[in-house]
């Protein structure tokens, strides 16, 4: 006896979704089928994950940093102390820099996150892990007691002072005054290369040493992280954001994102990451409601791949 | 300056890039792609598995 559908049921009519199954039949194990796909599949990701995974390359600190580029270390942190690093001029969420965010149009979201996490790069990069020191460099009470366009004079004239120099070698800059600039980045640097800063600076005062944006921020504002970067075709306008190191496959999926960071206008605009933002979110508003777009919903019709997949069921139609 | 961070950091594996014009693409990636291309054909033009014996 076949019970009559009901009247608001989906097997309505005679499609095909409708008719009765009249093929063969068989038993399905259920369970079986996912032993063997939990465990065939963990088997292959724990392989290939032993052949292929992402190279595990050392982490670059600022230990490393000021052990290999002291130069540009130096220069770096002359930089912090002075307030003309990309940080300290980077706008929202570090500091309120005026004309500093990306914007589209009228529309501004870096300047809507607000100053959530405020960074003086002076005092946070420089002189408060000098401060924590056992034995703080007396050059901290010189800094302290100038006044503010004594120490812009003294920063600025050394860091000009170091890039006319060979390799920005400290020691070879030309006899100034620079206050107690020279001796701050120096005392800065062997806390750096003794291991001592990239502590302070992580830990923030907590146990735990859980925070890497200030010393991910301290080394993004040198040229040695950055050429790191470029030498190993990480960086934004070598599709970096489609790659690993080496030659370990990479998110290739990102193509489409990575591409517009090749082309103009974005590769030469200040407000490329909020562009590529922009045409990729219309982009993929376009894929999700092309269901009901008229023209491109028809497009399988035009060009019917499924019907190649499926070319069994088309030919017997 | 790549030459002496080179130097510096050999750990770091360069990696084979090939490039054309704009377009630069790491050999890792291209291998990737070119067998999905590859695959996605295969599933186009091979038939399902029975397929043949199928009402």
């Amino acid at each position: 006896m076949s019970k009559a559908p009901s009247p608001m049921s989906w097997r309505r009519g005679d499609n095909i979704a409708g008719r009765p199954w009249r093929g063969r039949v068989r038993d399905y194990d259920l369970f079986k089928e996912l032993v063997i796909g939990v465990v065939v599949v963990g088997l292959l990701v724990v392989g290939l994950s032993a052949v292929f995974s992402s190279p595990d390359d050392p982490g670059v600190t600022l230990k490393s940093w000021a052990t290999v580029a002291p130069s540009d270390f130096i220069a770096t942190a002359t930089a912090e102390l002075g307030g003309t690093s990309d940080t300290a001029a980077y706008g929202q969420p570090y500091s309120a820099t005026p004309d500093a965010t990306q914007k589209l149009g009228f529309i501004d979201l870096q300047a809507l996150s607000g100053v959530r996490i405020p960074i003086d790069t002076a005092n946070d990069f420089v002189l408060t892990p000098l401060k924590t020191l056992p034995t703080p460099p007396p050059a901290l009470a010189i800094w302290s007691a100038a006044t503010a366009q004594e120490q812009t004079k003294w920063t600025s004239d050394y860091a000009t002072a170091l890039a006319a120099v060979t390799n920005g070698d400290p020691a070879h800059v030309a006899p100034g005054d620079y206050g107690p600039v020279p001796a701050l980045t120096g005392a800065l640097l062997t806390m750096a290369g003794s291991g001592n800063l990239d502590g302070v600076l992580q830990s923030g005062g907590q146990p735990y040493n859980l925070n890497y944006t200030p010393t991910i921020l301290f080394l993004g504002d040198g040229t040695y992280f950055a050429g790191l970067a470029d030498a190993a075709h990480l960086t934004g306008d070598q599709w970096g954001v489609m790659n690993e190191t080496g030659n370990t496959p990479g998110q290739s999926w990102l193509w489409l994102f990575s591409l517009f960071y090749q082309i103009p206008p974005f590769n030469s605009s200040p407000n490329a990451d909020i562009l590529v933002v922009a045409v990729m979110v219309g982009l993929s508003l376009l894929l999700t409601l092309l269901p009901f777009i008229p023209g491109l919903r028809s497009v399988p019709r035009k060009i019917p791949v499924h019907r190649l997949i499926w070319k069994d069921y088309y030919r017997n139609r | 300056m790549r030459g002496l961070l080179s130097a510096a950091s050999p750990a770091i594996s360069q990696g084979i890039y090939l490039s054309w014009g704009a377009v630069s693409i790491q050999l890792g990636n291209l291998i990737v792609i070119v067998v999905m291309l590859v695959l996605f054909i295969l599933a186009l033009v091979l038939p399902f598995p029975g397929g043949k014996s199928r009402k």
